[in-house]
C-alpha cells in the first residue's frame, strides 16, 4: 500500500489467482496426496495447525489487551526494577497463562514492546508453557506411578526459563531482537484503546500465523521421516537416549499439553531421558523456532534456540537427578 | 501483502476453523473438547478482519496503524496452506500407514494399577482398554470374557491386526493400540473399518510382542468409520 509506484498486479489479485488455480486443480492435489505416506503427513499438518492456532488466537488477543489497556509505566510497578530479580517474577508469571508454547510468543512480543526488560520478557516466554497448570496436571495424569515426574519437570523448566532470562541479561544483545519489536504505539485512551486492541492483535496474527504454518509443515514433514526404529536399543545408552530424546521433543513439536502421554508411552525407556523430552519441548522445537524467527528477527532465533536447547538439556537433567536421586 | 489480502485470508481461515468444527471434520484431527476452541477462535478472526475491513473503509487507519514492515513479509501467504489443504483435500483420520510408521507396536502405558471390575454379560469396550487389561490387569478381569471392540484393519505380514489410535491433545501425538485377531477372518483390505466379538487369550500381550493381545475371533462385522475415530 505504501509502494511508491502502484504495480497492476496486487496481492489481492494472486490471492485470487491461487483459490482459483486450486480449485481447478483440485482432482490433481487430491490425486497427489492419495500416497499413504502423503495422508498420514497432510492429517498431522492440518492437526499440528488446528490444534494450535486457537491457542495462537488468545496469545494474540492478550497481545492486544496488553497494547491497549497496561501501559509501560503501570507494567514498571509490577516488576522489580532490577532485571534479575524481575526474572524469576516473569518466570512465575507464567504459572498463571494456560496455553501452549504457541499463544505465550506474541504476549512475550507484546511485553518487550511495553518495554519490559528483555530479559524477563524471554523467561516468561519460556515458561508460561511450561510450568502452568493445565501442563502439570496432564504430566501427573500421564505418570501416575511417578509422582516425582511432576516435581522434576516443573523444577527443571523453571529454571530452563530463568537462566535463560540471566544468561540473555549478561550476554544478550537488544540488536538481536528486531527493530520492530520495541515499536510501540502511543498509549491509547478511551474507545481508541478498542481499536488499538483489535489492530494489534489482528497484525500479530497476520505475522506470526504463517510462521505457526511453516512450523506445522516441518513437524508433519518430520513426524513421518523420523523412524520409529531410533527409540529401539536407545534404552541402555543413557546419554544417548538423553540426546536422542531432546532431538525428538525439537522435531515433534507436540503440544505442552499432550508431550507428557507422549513420554509415558516410551516405557522402555528410562525416566530421565523422557524428563529431557518433556523439558526441551515446551522450550524449543521446530513450531516455536519458526514462530521466534518471525516475531523477534532470524538473528535472535538463531542464537537464542541452540542456547535454549542446551540449557534445557542441562536443566532437565539436573532436575532429574536431584528428584529421582540417580538415573533411573 | 495488502490489508484487504490479509483480511480476505482471516476470514478464509476463520472460516475453515468454523467449518470444520460445525460437523464432525474437526474430529480427524483434535479431541472432542477442542470444538469450543475452534469456533472461538474463527470467531476472533472473522471479527478481527471484518473490524479491520471496517475501519479500513471509513479511512480511519492511520500510518501507526499500518504494517511497518510491509512488502518484506511474506509469510501470511502461508496461512493459505491449512484453508487450501482443509477446503481441497480435508485428510483422513490417522489409519494403517501411521501405525505401521510408528513402529507398528501398541503404546504401553500403565494406566492405572487398578482396574474397576466389568458388569457381566457381553461387553463393548474400547481397543485401548482391552490392550491394558489384557497387558497389566494382573485380577484378570478379561479371562474367559467375551468383548466386541471396534478398529480398523492393518495387516502385519499374514497377521491381521485390529489398531485403533489414542490421542491425548491432537493426531500429532496419536499411539497405537493393537490387537492380533486369531481365527478365520477372510483377506481384508487396510484401513477396514471392524465390529469383531471375542474372547482375549490370557497373557496374550507381551513385551516382545509389543503388547498386542490375541483375541479368538467369534464374529467380525465390516462397519462404517466411526465418527470419532480416535480414542481418549
Amino acid at each position: 500500500m505504501i509502494t511508491a509506484v502502484r504495480s497492476h498486479v496486487t496481492s489481492l489479485h494472486v490471492f485470487c489467482a491461487v483459490l482459483i488455480a486450486a480449485i481447478v486443480a483440485r482432482p490433481v492435489i487430491v490425486d497427489a496426496l492419495s500416497a499413504p505416506v502423503l495422508r498420514t503427513a497432510a492429517t498431522v499438518f492440518v492437526a499440528v495447525c488446528v490444534q494450535a492456532l486457537p491457542f495462537l488466537v488468545l496469545g494474540v488477543v492478550l497481545s492486544g489487551v496488553i497494547a491497549a489497556f497496561l501501559s509501560p509505566a503501570a507494567l514498571r510497578r509490577v516488576l522489580p526494577a532490577r532485571p534479575a530479580a524481575a526474572v524469576p517474577v516473569a518466570g512465575a508469571a507464567g504459572l498463571v497463562l494456560p496455553g501452549c508454547e504457541c499463544a505465550s510468543v506474541p504476549v512475550a512480543r507484546r511485553l518487550i514492546g511495553q518495554g519490559v526488560p528483555d530479559a524477563a520478557a524471554l523467561t516468561f516466554l519460556l515458561a508460561a508453557p511450561a510450568v502452568n497448570p493445565v501442563v502439570l496436571v496432564a504430566t501427573a495424569v500421564a505418570f501416575p506411578g511417578e509422582p516425582g515426574m511432576v516435581g522434576a519437570r516443573f523444577l527443571g523448566s523453571l529454571a530452563t526459563a530463568c537462566v535463560m532470562g540471566w544468561l540473555w541479561q549478561r550476554a544478550g544483545r537488544a540488536e538481536w531482537i528486531g527493530d520492530r519489536v520495541r515499536l510501540r504505539a502511543p498509549t491509547p485512551t478511551g474507545a481508541g484503546r478498542w481499536a488499538v486492541l483489535a489492530e494489534t492483535a489482528r497484525h500479530d496474527l497476520v505475522s506470526a500465523g504463517g510462521f505457526l504454518v511453516l512450523g506445522a509443515l516441518a513437524a508433519a514433514a518430520l513426524s513421518v521421516l523420523v523412524p520409529a526404529a531410533w527409540l529401539d536399543a536407545l534404552g541402555a545408552q543413557l546419554v544417548l537416549a538423553v540426546l536422542v530424546m531432546a532431538l525428538l521433543a525439537v522435531v515433534l513439536a507436540l503440544c505442552s499439553e499432550a508431550d507428557a502421554f507422549v513420554a509415558a508411552s516410551l516405557s522402555t525407556l528410562p525416566l530421565l531421558p523422557r524428563l529431557v523430552f518433556l523439558v526441551v519441548g515446551p522450550a524449543v522445537d521446530v513450531k516455536l523456532i519458526a514462530l521466534q524467527a518471525g516475531t523477534f528477527g532470524r538473528a535472535f532465533a538463531l542464537r537464542f534456540a541452540p542456547a535454549t536447547f542446551v540449557v534445557a538439556m542441562l536443566c532437565a537433567v539436573g532436575a532429574g537427578l536431584l528428584v529421582f536421586g540417580g538415573v533411573r | 501483502m495488502r490489508r484487504d489480502t490479509q483480511h480476505m485470508l482471516l476470514v478464509l481461515l476463520g472460516g475453515a476453523l468454523i467449518r470444520i468444527a460445525a460437523d464432525d471434520t474437526y474430529l480427524r484431527y483434535v479431541r472432542p473438547s477442542h470444538r469450543w476452541w475452534l469456533l472461538a477462535a474463527g470467531a476472533v478472526m472473522v471479527l478481527l478482519a471484518a473490524v479491520a475491513l471496517a475501519r479500513d473503509l471509513r479511512g480511519r487507519t492511520g500510518p501507526v496503524d499500518h504494517d511497518h514492515d510491509h512488502g518484506r513479509t511474506r509469510s501470511p501467504w502461508l496461512l493459505m496452506l491449512p484453508v487450501l489443504v482443509i477446503a481441497l483435500v480435508a485428510p483422513p483420520a490417522l489409519g494403517a500407514d501411521a501405525v505401521a510408521r510408528s513402529g507398528g507396536g501398541g503404546a504401553v502405558v500403565r494406566n492405572t494399577d487398578l482396574y474397576p471390575p466389568l458388569p457381566p454379560g457381553p461387553l463393548e469396550l474400547g481397543v485401548g482398554e482391552v490392550v491394558n487389561r489384557a497387558a497389566w490387569d494382573e485380577s484378570g478381569s478379561l479371562d474367559g470374557r467375551e468383548v466386541t471392540v471396534t478398529g480398523f484393519v492393518v495387516r502385519r505380514g499374514a497377521a491381521t491386526v485390529l489398531a485403533r489410535m489414542t490421542i491425548a491433545c491432537c493426531a500429532a501425538d496419536a499411539r497405537p493400540y493393537t490387537i492380533r485377531l486369531v481365527g478365520d477372518v477372510g483377506d481384508l483390505e487396510p484401513d477396514t473399518w471392524l465390529r469383531v466379538r471375542g474372547t482375549v487369550q490370557p497373557g496374550s500381550a507381551t513385551q516382545a510382542n509389543r503388547f498386542t493381545p490375541s483375541l479368538a475371533v467369534l464374529d467380525v462385522q465390516v462397519v462404517a468409520e466411526p465418527t470419532d475415530p480416535y480414542e481418549y
